[in-house]
């Protein structure tokens, strides 16, 4: 299962009708956690196909306590679909019992950390298994966030199991808005710890200022991206990748095609691999 | 700010539109003037919440305009953000917020038009339920069957309104024709909404049968809500209005509590 795509409702019709080949569908878990035909066609697409599980509305970065009822219906959820990955995002989205529905910024300092590591023990300890933690698309920072984030990634792994999912689009979007190196990045993630990569294209968004770039899975991955995913190829090996895509959807095939370059990327990076096992 | 919790709560109410400059400071420019920076995440808060309401409300959008719509999510959402992480979920209270607003109070039946479209919102994503085996019926004894108490399938919502809300909701429909009017002289409905199948659908009922369902969706068991059924109609048909929710798989448990 090296590459496989995000699915979105307009195209669950058409992959139970024509079942592609792809490594594995990705779909987001707060979309499927009611009863009635949309779960129940998740379930006959699983039998085909695996299928992740990648949450968006945990707010395990926050500072409010966990939503305990939502963590039974994931829990619910991953004991029906049984998928092959669950994640969420280093991010949060609730205050005060409000949903903003955005995967929001947070400093990374030592509270955060200690918060952030107790919900993702609480949340793998309910659902019996490790999860993946994503990098966000960052628009803002804090002055008081002494921790880089791959560092924080890092470091909740190290203290909860849990693996770290590598949006690489999400790298490239959040160094560029703050003039960092992305490779730099790449660099400081624990090699080890990367369960799991996403791609996806970005909008740019030319501000007064400044450029800033927007993840809005709106397009085709871009060139730059592309290279930087080459690059965590050879660093983290192969590990499942997604296509995510959700602002602007194309036809389901164009998402299939974005699948079949990651995965000619797949093949190159294990056969540089095998040049250099055998040199 | 000293604590998380706070610094949320400072960068919440920054998105709600609210005063923003104490979260401002904690923020970094890095080129750009910080409200800014907060405003990108404000898009898409509100681009992604409108985008789930107009999915719910598709009529409420033709009737009262895309661009009105889109004015009445962005004061909903500052008043009232969604309570859960669902966004299927999110917009039950919209039609009293409808109500509420000034600039509709003319279109009257605008809030009963927004509550049916919850209710086939809420039916499509309502949790599964096995029907009940209509031999479970027929097998409780003949003087008991008063005490039975009747559960329906959790996807089925009972609405009456003074206004004809099920002719509106289709003379909006794609495929409606686009000449048809409605009268809002042409009185009222009891709907059933459910879900069958894949498809959510919905029907008007008789008042009777309206309120004999009514009665069991408050949990009262048959005596009664027979009895409230022939308070509004002397000739309710309890047999074949049984067999009505038998037939369309909504009775999906029962108790009976000897006497």
């Amino acid at each position: 299962m090296h590459v496989g795509i995000g699915l979105r409702a307009p195209h669950v019709a058409e992959v139970l009708a024509t079942r592609p080949a792809t490594g594995f569908f990705e779909v987001h878990t707060e979309n499927y956690l009611g009863g009635g035909p949309r779960v129940a066609a998740l379930e006959r697409v699983r039998r085909d196909t695996p299928v992740a599980l990648h949450g968006v509305g945990l707010s395990l970065a926050g500072g409010d306590p966990l939503d305990r009822r939502h963590l039974v219906r994931i829990k619910d959820l991953v004991d029906r679909i049984q998928p092959v990955l669950v994640s969420e995002h280093l991010a949060w989205s609730v205050v005060g019992g409000a949903y903003l529905n955005h995967l929001l910024p947070l400093p990374y300092d030592d509270t955060r950390l200690d918060e952030t590591s107790r919900r993702i023990e609480q949340v793998q300890e309910t659902l019996g298994r490790t999860i993946l933690i994503e990098n966000p698309a960052r628009y803002l920072r804090f002055h008081r966030s002494p921790i880089p984030e791959p560092a924080f990634l890092g470091e909740l792994g190290r203290r909860t199991g849990c693996g770290i999912l590598l949006d690489v689009n999400n790298v490239y979007v959040s160094t560029r808005n703050f003039d960092e190196d992305p490779h730099e990045y790449l660099a400081a993630v624990p090699a080890a710890a990367v369960g799991e990569i996403h791609l996806a294209g970005h909008a740019t968004n030319h501000a007064e200022e400044r450029t800033i770039l927007i993840d809005d899975h709106g397009s085709r991955v871009a060139e730059p991206v592309w290279d930087l995913y080459r690059v965590a190829l050879d660093r983290f090996g192969v590990v499942p990748t997604l296509i995510e895509w959700d602002t602007n959807l194309p036809e389901l095939a164009v998402l299939l095609d974005e699948a079949a370059s990651a995965e000619r990327l797949v093949q190159a990076s294990q056969s540089r691999e095998r040049h250099v096992v055998s040199a | 700010m000293s604590s998380a919790h706070e610094l949320d709560r400072g960068f919440a109410a920054a998105l709600l539109g609210e005063e923003d400059h104490e979260i401002v400071a904690e923020i970094q420019g890095d080129g750009l003037d910080p409200s800014a920076r907060i405003a990108i995440y404000r898009n898409h808060v509100f681009a992604t919440l409108t985008e789930a309401l107009e999915a719910t409300y598709p009529v409420v959008v033709r009737l009262v305009d895309r661009r009105f719509f889109g004015y009445a999510a962005d004061r909903f959402i500052r008043e009232r953000p969604p309570a859960g992480p669902c966004v299927f979920e999110y917009g039950e209270s919209l039609a009293d917020f409808l109500a509420s607003l000034p600039p509709c109070r003319d279109l009257v039946y605008l809030p009963d038009v927004a509550r049916l479209e919850w209710a086939l919102n809420r039916a499509l994503h309502a949790e599964d339920a096995v029907p009940l085996d209509r031999r479970w019926l027929a097998d409780v004894p003949a003087d008991e069957i008063g005490t039975v108490r009747l559960v329906l399938h959790p996807s089925v919502s009972l609405m009456r309104s003074p206004w004809p809300i099920d002719r509106i909701w289709r003379s909006n429909q794609a495929d409606a024709d686009p000449g048809a009017t409605v009268s809002l002289d042409e009185g009222g409905a009891c709907l059933t909404i459910h879900r069958a199948g894949d498809d959510v659908v919905f029907r008007t009922l008789t008042p009777s049968s309206y309120t004999f369902r009514r009665a069991l969706a408050d949990d009262l068991d048959l005596e009664r809500a027979v009895d409230a059924a022939r308070s509004v109609d002397p000739s309710f048909d309890l047999a074949g209005t049984l067999r009505e929710l038998l037939d369309e798989g909504l009775i999906v448990g029962g108790t009976v509590s000897p006497r």
